[in-house]
């Protein structure tokens, strides 16, 4: 690694490896780099080691080999140093149940090192910008999800570190609110700050980061823009067959690629040239009674991450059928 | 204007670590008001409960006589403050910190920048405010329940008092953050109650027990807690009162260090 300039605070991975006693590989040679003022997305289904990579760069936990770095500072070997470079939204709720909304996010700020006035007007800022205005006062425990959710990351935000790892941001939260969270998250960057965006939610994540990668079984399977990663499927399109509930998955010709079957849904791929037998397919499975309606549209991000992880993003139970 | 004072916006670019005793200092305070904020709904209660608990001890014990000695009152009524003292930091700490691993708040907790012996003492001063005004009203109501009550209140009760709910404390703060199952912690404190009340000799004297078992808490912080309270709060004499402080100050030192290095433990 070549040794950074003071002024390069990016937040650096290099080859870190987390094996667990018992031998489970969680993390296996990760290696990526997230500049000042990006928003850089960490995909991947449950148990891919997004959890595992964040809480060694927080310093909970210690790779077993690699190095994390911010700036000048060696994360693994300071983690009290860590603590401070980074800020941190759990995708659990913030434990502010006896705190008032304001008062939670202020106390953060103020135990982030913000003076105390400062810290007041930040908060007075991201209360309005969250419109969170009518439950300032509010006990968290009076919260409902989605407050609480916005709350936890005004508290992540408050006095961020040079790094802000935001944890699905979004769970609980109204559409409305989502809108105002993004915007909030583009201001971190407009600060300087470095956000890792930890998600299964692919099209969430599509609208919102600069760049991205996707994880599977601890490794990085693909990186880069959202643009970029859809490349690879260019001239392929998105077959989606909604199929007649309880019937058994029907077998797929050999076109159609990476069939996979979430509740009801068969999600597959086909090429631009298929796009009629395709279609031919989908209607004979309708009228036959093992399907109820079909579409087929340009391929989108999501259809990469199931390429890439055998997973759609909002069903970890998926199967390949 | 310094960093911490700018705004946000003004801060890219600039290295935002802090260090020295203004950090631990800032740690210090903002931790205890997080906790303070955090037990709102609770502090209360807790004193409550903890006056409960104290008032029982001392008024209950006089129930199993027909007129109570006054050695027998004084011994009592002077044993509560230990259970004061140590039960918050002992018994109710380490389940706190076991309901945040249910909850999945502690790793939360954990990212936040506080130097760990600024954490840990913050939590220190948590468990003096919720245990000193059981202390006070417990001896109150023994002052008043038994006349004649020989208290001598000396100075060094504050040293006393201190030190047993540091090492309490400590104890219970390296359990809590020593051990990732929240079963284990709450089964272990559940003992830890057993053992105080059962075969711990605070609110009787040693001679009382068994020669074994008090030899065997001679190598525990309880019964010198109890000596180094007593012994403040009385003219009873303790010859090997200086032996008892520097068992508990060994106590209260190695629990310390564990509390701390358990907090920063990474697995």
């Amino acid at each position: 690694m070549t040794a950074p300039t003071p002024t390069d605070w990016s937040f650096r991975a290099e080859d870190v490896t987390k094996v667990y006693k018992g031998g489970v590989r969680a993390n296996d040679a990760l290696t990526l780099r997230i500049e000042p003022g990006e928003v850089y997305g960490l995909l991947g289904p449950n148990g891919a080691g997004k959890s595992t990579l964040v809480k060694q760069v927080i310093g909970l936990l210690a790779p077993t080999s690699g190095s994390l770095a911010i700036g000048p500072h060696d994360l693994v070997a300071h983690p009290d140093v860590a603590r401070q470079l980074c800020s941190y939204l759990p995708q659990a709720q913030m434990p502010i149940d006896s705190f008032h909304l304001a008062e939670a996010i202020e106390i953060t700020g103020r135990i982030r090192g913000g003076g105390r006035e400062a810290v007041r007007r930040r908060t007075d800022e991201l209360i309005e910008a969250l419109d969170l205005g009518e439950w300032r006062n509010t006990l968290g425990a009076k919260l409902s999800g989605g407050a609480k959710r916005l709350a936890g990351f005004a508290m992540a935000t408050v006095w961020p570190g040079k790094l802000v790892i935001l944890d699905e941001p979004t769970n609980d939260v109204d559409p409305l609110r989502r809108r105002l969270l993004w915007e909030q998250v583009r201001g971190l960057s407009s600060f300087g700050c470095a956000v890792m965006l930890v998600t299964h939610n692919v099209l969430e994540a599509e609208k919102s980061v600069d760049r991205l990668a996707v994880i599977m079984d601890g490794r990085i399977v693909a990186e880069g823009t959202s643009s970029a990663l859809k490349s690879a499927d260019r001239g392929q399109l998105r077959l989606q067959v909604m199929l007649t509930p309880g019937v058994t998955t029907p077998a797929a010709p050999e076109w159609v690629r990476h069939p996979l079957r979430v509740g009801n849904n068969l999600v597959s791929s086909i090429d631009e040239g298929d796009a009629a037998h395709g279609i031919a397919w989908a209607v004979d499975l309708m009228n036959a009674g093992v399907a109820e309606e079909y579409a087929l549209g340009a391929t989108t991000l999501e259809d990469v991450y199931i390429r890439l992880t055998g997973h759609t993003s909002d069903d970890d139970d998926a199967s390949a059928a | 204007m310094s960093v911490a004072e700018a705004p946000v916006t003004d801060r890219a670019g600039t290295d935002v670590t802090r260090t020295g005793w203004p950090y631990w200092l800032s740690g210090y305070r903002t931790m205890l008001a997080w906790h303070l904020a955090s037990l709102r709904m609770w502090l209360g209660v807790l004193t409550v409960v903890q006056v409960l608990a104290g008032v029982g001890f001392v008024l209950g014990f006089a129930l199993f006589f027909a007129d109570i000695p006054i050695q027998a009152a004084l011994f009592v009524s002077t044993g509560v403050p230990v259970i004061n003292l140590v039960m918050v930091g002992l018994i109710l700490g380490p389940q706190l910190v076991a309901d945040q691993r249910t909850s999945q708040s502690y790793d939360f907790i954990q990212s936040l920048p506080v130097p760990h012996t600024a954490s840990a003492l913050a939590w220190y001063t948590v468990c003096l405010i919720g245990g000193l005004p059981a202390v006070v009203v417990s001896l109150t109501v023994a002052v008043l329940r038994y006349d004649g009550l020989p208290l001598a209140i000396g100075a060094d009760v504050v040293p006393a008092m201190m030190l047993t709910a540091f090492t309490g404390t400590m104890l219970g703060y390296a359990l809590a953050h020593a051990i990732s199952s929240p079963m284990v912690t709450r089964s272990i404190t559940q003992l830890i109650v057993f053992g105080i009340f059962g075969a711990t000799p605070i609110l009787f004297p040693v001679s009382q027990m068994p020669a074994w078992l008090g030899s065997l808490n001679w190598w525990f912080p309880f019964r010198h807690m109890a000596d180094v309270i007593r012994a403040s709060l009385t003219d009873l004499s303790y010859p090997d009162l200086a032996i008892s402080y520097v068992v508990l100050a060994v106590w209260a030192i190695i629990a310390g260090v564990l509390a701390v290095r358990a907090l920063g433990r990474r697995q």
